[in-house]
């Protein structure tokens, strides 16, 4: 297992390497334009393309230009020309909004996304399954925003029952807090809700045709403590890889759901920025949560391989 | 008379299936008496699992009928509530499945999934109570180190160290029948030794009823009291042990008894030839480097799967290689036919050195050798018709092409018992049997002189097997071939072998003649494959065990 | 030698395709929504005949300052405090079906039309690029394992470390401006190629790992072995024997794949990234009729129920092609599903035997 741990923060470290350099040639490298101006935004004069050349150095080597950006952008020293403000300030300010918006959709669509694939699995084939189906097939359909602009016209504008918009800090006021959140969480939490409950689902059928769910009936245990203990148990194991990939991914989605429901978060600022075609936040924005992505991804496989006897203790058939 | 301790009457078991209705059990009646052994044998699809699971009310689904009666002293088993089936299932009928890799929880440990067993009849009993409860078990179906393995996982201990475990898990609350489906297929033959004895031996000490499925008569002929023949879910036969394997009635039971091969029967007689080397390996050496590290993986050891092997296979003759799983032989009859580079060592074909050629090179000379593959799902591509696979060969080679392609591949249908008109059918359509046929008309198809037969009738019914031996061998004479034949069953390999080879941790520990090593033995290893093999014959099966008895 | 009795012997059966075939058949849900996707299909691809003949304009033709004649009354396209016509039906004989999407006074119907052909374009495309590169890499990463696989792999991992939607963002940001200009690949920034390119090569490693997994466990199968020994050469083992066997796994992704683009597409669009004016497509008519949401909340329901309509049926028909492709899946629910048995215990017909 320690070794397994090594390897994997190893890999980590160089998976991390490489996304920093892909991001930068995307953003420096790729285009055919002159990525001073493309910084410079709308308001560009020649000085301060010339300035921004310099401090960037586009005008020297690659790898010296990789180097001047990531120092840049993790020493808090990266400004945003258009908007004029200290992108990693703005950044951190934001955090506090966007990890309340994930943190409680991911727990919203856990706690309902295996509730309903646990219930879809044991009544397999019966009208709940059908219905829960239907649900979840439709939930992974939905785009977000038209979601989001359902419950905006309909819940907060027309009939008003949640504010339109802005954060409350969970400190100041936690009911607010929650007022204010309840709509993006649950535009957030829909999509997964589907996903994870026909995952489950899938999982368990699977499960229950296993030979070793054949030997725990066959020891006389009871059927439900058949489905906790063997059937559930296993099924969630891949699960745990999947929650993973998916809390990153909901950075992507925080983007659209902060902006329309003007939460002022991360998500917010690059919704914003994206408006303006400002690039210092973008890229940072873009950076960081590729960062945090793969950091989270590597604790998720170190869980997994945890909560997997096979992997944590090596095979060693004796 | 003493009463049965279970009665089954009339029992049925129908499947609804995307091909209809399915009986797999129509109409079975037969009595268990206290402390005896009965055999349940049958080929695949004879309904004997369908009968062991129904009794226990596995296999009860909603498109599943389950009919009739079986009566456990008072208790009826077919229609019973769960609650009812709950407290006979491993109280007082306790099953062991097949394969123990998956019958075990992977992610429990396998003291606990026994204590989890005991704790569910006995929920009295206190969790630290249960588990010593399992560690003795688990001692006395002789582990070793039982507390330690107890805490042990599933992946953790061996195929034999396994179903020993299940066995004990099986034993845990005492019950009256213990009801074994196909224990020992997954095993190899020496370890399927020793778990027989172990039934045996718990059947002797704790009077314990079991019923043995299974489709190996030489484990019925070792460890049954009495017999029923299953097939096409019904019995056929019952009787005692010596009734059933002396003088049977049903036609369906003597042709079983007449096709199994048998270790001590002699095999046909083979003209002499003068040895000619057809193949000779000479110290081949592959190994499979295994590689750790964190960034850059460097060999850290090594699996060395053929560890120095040197063998001469003759023109026209057929070489037995015998070993168990894992002893390498895969491997060998692999790098032997270039599809593998070996470590070291050579191969020379008629010959040539062909060791180290490259793959265009090769290519004329695949069609002197070729293969014919165990599997008979596996070895044909599901989404080509038999034609198609058959003339791949012919056509890769630019032997032929269009009509005379169709015509040639047509002609091998035909010569290995298939109907020509088979060729636009696709391989689901065909029996075990019948496919392992169409392996063989591929290998055949660009007239090779030599063929890798591996595992040939290892996956097929044992009536079938006869079949496809005799096709072999026919085909041999025919076409003047020459064959190397591997498989683990030493029986079969005696059968049809001029010479054999026994391999063990990737050396060849023995060779010579099939007559002489089957019969004079000098190797320890070739000795205990050669006791482990269990003789369809009750009379010298006991005979072998008193003489045995005394090492 | 006799052979032994059973389907061989009768007339011939079907193939592994017809049988999978015969399975849809019988789906009548997926087959319907497969139904509806058609539809959509075709809604879209009309365009230009409603845009001709119905509504006599065009996606990007703006009417601000026009007025229309409904029964009898003349009526501003857009009002003077900046409000759009709202949906007129067939009220002015089809022009302004849905109304005008805002102070444009765009025909929100055209437009919807239009904007259906680009993101069913877009998904296609992508798909179709997704599904060739992905299962290439797969075969070779599966087939050779090794180095090759090694490169392959650590690869796909750094696409897909980062979020889909942050890179495609970050993609969008500097392609859809500029435009692509590598070598030979002069693209400008308002080309469909960029959106479709970016999103086919960001959903790759999506693929391409599950296919990896399956190609490398088809690999072990004998009938690869036996295609070796009879000299074939790697290409042809990829694509003759393996291929085949992969099909249905990559008819069914590359169904899914469609669904996942078109919502990557509509949020690329949305957030001003992704398919870029004048071209139109349901994400940015969602994008741009956001402001409105209140005034004019079918400027933003319609594009974004089309978008739900054409996911969903997708979706549902995909899954109804996996069940079809895989029984193995559908004969699991099946088991648990309460057919009476009852029923099923009549005459043996056509059974096929209970084994090998």
């Amino acid at each position: 297992m320690a070794r397994f741990v090594v390897r994997r923060l190893v890999g980590m470290v160089a998976v991390l390497f490489a996304v920093s350099v892909l991001t930068f040639l995307i953003f420096n490298v790729v285009p055919g334009s002159d990525p001073a101006v493309r910084m410079a935004g709308k308001n560009a004069t020649p000085r301060l393309i010339e300035s921004i050349t310099e401090e960037w150095g586009f005008d020297e080597s690659l790898p010296q230009q990789y180097l001047k950006m990531m120092e840049k952008v993790f020493s808090g020293d990266l400004i945003s020309y258009e908007g004029r403000e200290n992108v990693d300030e703005r950044i951190v300010e934001g955090i506090p909004a966007t990890v309340s918006l994930c943190i409680g959709a991911a727990v919203l669509w856990m706690f309902f996304g295996l509730l309903f694939g646990y219930l879809s699995a044991v009544r397999a084939g019966g009208w709940l399954d059908r219905g829960l189906t239907v649900f979840a097939v439709a939930g992974i359909s939905m785009p977000t925003f038209l979601l989001a602009a359902l419950f905006l016209n309909y819940l907060t504008y027309k009939a008003e029952i949640f504010p339109s918009s802005g954060y409350v800090g969970l400190t100041e006021n936690p009911l607010e807090w929650a007022e204010h959140l309840i709509l993006p969480w649950m535009t957030l939490a829909i999509l997964n809700i589907g996903f994870y409950s026909r995952v489950l689902r899938s999982n368990m059928l699977d499960a229950m045709g296993e030979d070793y769910v054949r030997t725990a009936r066959a020891k006389g245990l009871s059927e439900r403590r058949v489905m906790t203990r063997h059937v559930t148990r296993n099924s969630l194991i891949p699960i745990v890889t999947l929650f993973g990939l998916d809390f990153g991914a909901l950075l992507g989605g925080a983007i659209v759901i902060e902006g329309i429901f003007d939460v002022e978060g991360v998500g917010l600022y690059a919704y914003e920025a994206l408006k303006n075609f400002d690039l210092p936040p973008i890229m940072a924005i873009v950076l960081f949560g590729a960062f945090f992505v793969v950091l989270f991804n590597a604790l998720v496989d170190i869980a997994y391989a945890w909560l997997d006897p096979r992997i944590r203790l090596g095979s060693s058939a004796r | 008379m003493s009463e049965a301790l279970l009665a089954v009457e009339g029992l049925r078991v129908a499947f609804a299936t995307e091909g209809g209705t399915v009986r797999a059990v129509d109409g079975v009646s037969f009595e268990l008496a206290a402390g005896e052994v009965l055999a349940i044998v049958g080929e695949s699809g004879s309904g004997k699992s369908a009968t062991a699971q129904a009794i226990l009310g596995l296999n009860r689904s909603p498109n599943a009928r389950i009919e009739g009666s079986a009566r456990l002293g008072e208790v009826e088993l077919i229609g019973a509530s769960e609650e009812q089936l709950r407290e006979v299932r491993g109280a007082r009928v306790a099953m062991v499945f097949q394969d123990p890799m998956t019958s075990f929880n992977p992610v429990y440990r396998v003291g606990d999934q026994i204590a989890e067993a005991i704790r569910a009849h006995r929920p009295q009993v206190g969790r630290a109570e249960a588990r010593r409860r399992a560690a003795e078990l688990l001692g006395s179906v002789g582990i070793p180190d039982a507390e330690r393995r107890a805490a042990a996982y599933p992946h953790e201990f061996s195929g034999g160290m396994r179903q020993r475990a299940m066995i004990a898990m099986a034993l845990a609350l005492d019950p009256e029948v213990l009801i074994a489906d196909e224990p020992t297929t997954a095993l190899d033959v020496t370890i399927q030794a020793q778990i027989l004895e172990l039934l045996a031996h718990l059947n002797r000490e704790r009077n314990l009823a079991t019923i043995l499925i299974t489709h190996d008569l030489g484990v019925v002929a070792e460890v049954a009291d009495r017999v029923l023949v299953m097939h096409e879910g019904r019995i056929v036969e019952r009787g005692t042990l010596e009734q059933v394997f002396y003088s049977p009635r049903d036609p369906y039971t003597r042709k079983l008894l007449d096709a199994v091969v048998r270790l001590d029967q002699a095999p046909p007689l083979r003209p002499p030839r003068a040895p000619e080397p057809l193949l000779e390996l000479t110290d081949l050496v592959k190994h499979f480097p295994l590689r750790r590290g964190l960034l850059f993986e460097r060999e850290v050891d090594r699996v060395r799967a053929v560890d120095g092997v040197s063998l001469t296979v003759n023109h026209g003759e057929t070489l037995g290689l015998v070993g168990e799983s894992g002893c390498g032989k895969t491997t060998l009859s692999r790098t032997a036919l270039g599809l593998l580079e070996p470590t070291s060592g050579s191969v020379r074909f008629e010959g040539r050195e062909i060791a180290g050629l490259s793959r265009r090179e090769m290519r004329p000379l695949r069609r002197e050798m070729q293969i014919v593959f165990q599997d008979p799902f596996a070895s044909l591509n599901p989404r080509k018709r038999i034609g198609q696979i058959v003339g791949e060969p012919l056509r890769l080679q630019g032997v032929a092409k269009g009509g005379e392609l169709r015509g040639q591949v047509r002609e091998l249908l035909g010569r290995v018992g298939l109907r020509p008109e088979h060729y636009d059918r696709f391989p689901h359509e065909f029996s075990g049997g019948q496919r392992q046929r169409i392996g063989i008309a591929r290998a055949l198809a660009l007239r090779p002189k030599l063929v890798v037969a591996d595992e040939p009738v290892s996956a097929l019914d044992v009536s079938i097997r006869a079949q496809i031996l005799e096709l072999l061998a026919e085909l041999q004479e025919e076409l003047g071939l020459t064959y190397v034949f591997v498989a683990h069953d030493i029986g079969v390999v005696r059968h049809v072998s001029d010479r054999i080879a026994v391999m063990h941790g990737g050396k060849i520990v023995e060779q010579g003649p099939a007559d002489e090593v089957c019969e004079r033995p000098r190797d320890p290893y070739t000795r205990e494959l050669l006791a482990a093999v269990p003789i369809p014959d009750p009379r010298e099966a006991r005979a072998r065990r008193q003489t045995v008895g005394s090492d | 030698m006799p052979p032994e009795p059973n389907a061989a012997n009768g007339p011939a059966g079907a193939g592994p395709w017809r049988l999978a075939w015969r399975r849809l058949r019988r789906n009548r849900v997926a087959l319907g929504f497969g139904a509806l996707f058609v539809l959509i299909v075709a809604f879209s691809l009309a365009a230009p005949l409603w845009a001709d003949h119905v509504a006599h304009t065009g996606p990007n033709a703006t009417h601000t300052l026009q007025k229309v004649e409904v029964d009898g009354e003349r009526r501003e396209v857009v009002d003077r405090e900046g409000r759009p016509l709202g949906p007129l039906w067939l009220g002015a004989g089809g022009e302004f079906f849905l109304g005008a999407d805002g102070r444009l006074g765009r025909d929100e119907m055209v437009r919807l039309m239009y904007g259906g052909r680009t993101s069913l374009l877009v998904g296609f495309a992508s798909a179709a690029i997704t599904t060739v590169l992905a299962t290439i890499l797969a075969l070779f990463a599966g087939y050779y394992r090794g180095l090759t696989d090694t490169v392959i792999s650590r690869t796909l991992d750094v696409v897909w470390a980062f979020p889909v939607v942050l890179l495609s963002i970050a993609l969008g940001v500097t392609l859809a401006v500029g435009g692509l200009d590598i070598g030979p690949l002069h693209l400008s920034g308002g080309s469909l190629w960029i959106p479709i390119l970016i999103i086919g090569g960001v959903m790759v490693p999506y693929m391409a790992r599950p296919i990896r997994g399956e190609v490398l466990s088809l690999r072990e199968k004998e009938f690869v072995e036996a295609a070796e020994a009879q000299g074939a050469g790697p290409l042809r083992v990829m694509f003759v024997e393996l291929l085949p066997n992969l099909a249905s796994t990559i008819i069914v992704f590359f169904t899914l794949n469609i669904a996942n683009n078109m919502l990557l597409e509509a949020t690329l669009s949305f957030l001003g990234v992704g398919v870029q004016a004048p071209a139109t497509s349901w994400g940015t008519m969602i994008g741009s009729g956001f402001e409105l949401i209140t005034s004019a909340p079918l400027l933003t329901f319609a594009p974004g129920t089309m978008i739900l309509l054409t996911v969903l049926s997708v979706n549902v028909f995909g899954d109804g092609l996996r069940d079809a492709l895989d029984p193995r899946a559908r004969l699991r629910l099946e088991a648990h599903a309460g057919i009476p048995a009852g029923e099923l215990l009549d005459p043996v017909e056509g059974g096929e035997g209970s084994g090998a």
